[in-house]
């Protein structure tokens, strides 16, 4: 059996822990704690090791989804998760203050990752919050010549979030066989 | 009530509910009741379409029961194998009209008169899964104009109309609302050779006198001012929202997609850059939508399988954005040929090739995403040196990636 693994990135509150639990084949094994910091603003728990599910494959093959913590603070771990990953999903919460600067902060912590292998980024909460949109987005990665797939998403729908690990694939490999039954 | 007041009675056959429906309101506001929908046993007239799923079938064994029925077919192809007054798709109010006046006349000549409907062997070979009429050698590369006999005649009469909005929903193009894809000509780009002039005319259409073409200049006037702008036609008023890339519309939007297969001429379309002082809220029977999926779709319903003029199909695309798959349609094979642009630049031709999949689903992604602008063809000096690149090579988890994708989709 060999294992491979995805990383979910992003903010505090931009729903990684949402979004591996609606993917995964079980509930995740989550070290959410009660927020003691300002993150309890935000949420009533954070993820203070990380987030961890699995999808089992034919063949016997699993893929592993990690979750980093949100906060920076826990950015010492980023390293460890991200060795022998496929690729990357970041998520950003598009009701934070500056959601730009989160996206560069994450682009550049995870430079390396990125070079190696491929991102797909999901906008989470543009129902609450609609500017900026998708758009801008695109507008921001193509001043840095990047072209990445950004969607909006809702990580409690699995739909979303198997649409952005699907682009993560194809950007990975664009001659993988789409069944399109 | 005698034969001259009483109302011609109509039998539709081979119609979803809502072409059903509209047929019924055109003859009940536009027709003041003259004609009526009825069973097909008691019908004087019928009207079939017969790009559905078996309809020749279905034309065959009418024809069998009601012989001297006078019939109307409306179909996207020129095939007149029956006798039968034709309308093409999609339908212009002038068209029906006079196909219905046509069907009267045939239904008044005495029986002896008319002419006996042709054999039709039994043994006729029936499209099995046949979703629109495509036969590609019978599609004109111009979008409707075909049924345009008399140009100056259906000016005046689209002008006449104009003020009654209502009218035009029922000239609509009779295409079902939510099959967005099941009604792209499938064959158009079967066999497809990019050196043939013919075959290229074929498969390109020009979005200029469209709503999509209306509503595409409207979009990114608003953009590139940052302005809002009203879009005014024969459908009821749209604003374009610059600031949130929305669009104001009517709730009941949805019949815009039905007319996305009709030509409108310049004076009757109006694009006007709003003040942003003014007051763009949406109004009691009004809705906000999101432009960019609007106008995806849009695109799609008006190409209905081809691409816009002037597209070159050797020439590298490149991906200049990602559209918001999560959001949008998801045309075939969509991710793979936009994950495939946004890392090599590669041609229409080339990129079914490459990813070995269907060139028509090739031309979908293209004319969607290029109305959006979020893919564009590579310039000449980059196309030389984009044009020697290989192939994208295989992943080394291709097998596990593949499993992947398999196991998303099954659940």
């Amino acid at each position: 059996m060999t294992n491979y693994k995805i990383i979910f990135t992003g903010p505090v509150g931009a729903g990684k822990t949402t979004a591996i639990s609606s993917i995964c084949d079980r509930p995740p094994l989550s070290t959410d704690k009660i927020a003691s910091d300002m993150t309890r603003d935000v949420k009533k728990t954070t993820t203070v090791a990380c987030d961890y599910g699995t999808v089992r494959l034919n063949g016997g093959d699993c893929l592993h989804l990690y979750g980093t913590p949100g906060q920076e603070r826990f950015d010492f771990m980023w390293d460890i998760l991200v060795s022998g990953g496929i690729g990357l999903v970041l998520l950003l919460d598009n009701t934070r203050p500056n959601p730009f600067q989160d996206m560069d902060f994450f682009l550049d912590q995870f430079q390396d990752f990125i070079n190696q292998t491929q991102i797909a980024i999901g906008v989470t909460q543009i129902d609450r919050k609609s500017a900026p949109c998708i758009d801008d987005y695109h507008n921001h990665l193509s001043k840095q010549g990047l072209t990445i797939p950004i969607f909006d998403v809702d990580a409690r729908k699995r739909q979303d979030v198997s649409l952005l690990i699907k682009a993560l694939l194809f950007s990975l490999d664009p001659g993988l066989i789409e069944n399109n039954d | 009530m005698d034969n001259h007041t009483r109302p011609v009675k109509i039998a539709a056959l081979g119609m979803e509910q809502r072409t059903y429906s509209t047929l019924q309101l055109f003859f009940h506001e536009h027709c003041k009741d003259s004609y009526v929908l009825v069973e097909e046993n008691s019908a004087d007239i019928s009207i079939i379409d017969m790009d559905g799923f078996q309809a020749h079938r279905m034309l065959e064994e009418h024809k069998k029961h009601y012989p001297n029925q006078p019939s109307i077919l409306i179909s996207l192809s020129h095939d007149k194998t029956y006798d039968a007054v034709y309308i093409r798709k999609p339908i212009m109010l002038a068209a029906l009209s006079s196909a219905l006046l046509k069907a009267k006349e045939r239904l008044q000549q005495p029986a002896a008169a008319k002419t006996p409907a042709p054999e039709v062997p039994t043994t006729k070979i029936v499209p099995q899964l046949q979703i629109v009429a495509s036969n590609p050698e019978t599609v004109t590369p111009v979008l409707l104009n075909n049924v345009v006999h008399n140009p100056h005649k259906i000016a005046r009469q689209e002008k006449s109309t104009s003020k009654h909005f209502n009218q035009y929903r029922y000239s609509a193009n009779f295409l079902t609302e939510d099959a967005d894809l099941e009604h792209i000509n499938t064959k158009l780009a079967e066999n497809f050779n990019p050196d043939n002039p013919i075959q290229i005319a074929k498969l390109q259409y020009q979005p200029e006198q469209t709503l999509q073409g209306y509503f595409q200049k409207a979009y990114f006037t608003a953009l590139q001012k940052q302005q809002n702008v009203l879009l005014k036609g024969v459908w009821r008023p749209i604003t374009i929202l610059h600031a949130s890339k929305q669009l104001r519309v009517e709730k009941n939007f949805r019949h815009l997609y039905a007319l996305s297969g009709m030509l409108f001429d310049k004076s009757d379309v109006s694009i006007t850059v709003l003040d942003n002082n003014v007051d763009c809220e949406p109004g009691l029977h009004e809705t906000v939508l999101p432009a960019e999926p609007f106008l995806w779709k849009l695109a799609m319903r008006t190409s209905r399988g081809r691409v816009p003029a002037n597209t070159n199909f050797t020439t590298p695309i490149k991906l200049i954005r990602w559209p918001n798959f999560t959001r949008t349609i998801i045309t075939p094979h969509a991710l793979r040929i936009a994950a495939l642009w946004a890392r090599q630049p590669t041609s229409l031709m080339d990129t079914a090739s490459y990813l070995a999949v269907p060139l028509q689903h090739v031309f979908m992604f293209y004319t969607a995403a290029v109305s959006l602008n979020f893919v564009a063809p590579v310039m000449t000096e980059e196309n030389h040196s984009t044009a020697t690149l290989p192939p994208v090579k295989h992943h080394r988890y291709r097998k596990i990636f593949q499993n992947l994708l398999e196991r998303l989709r099954s659940n």
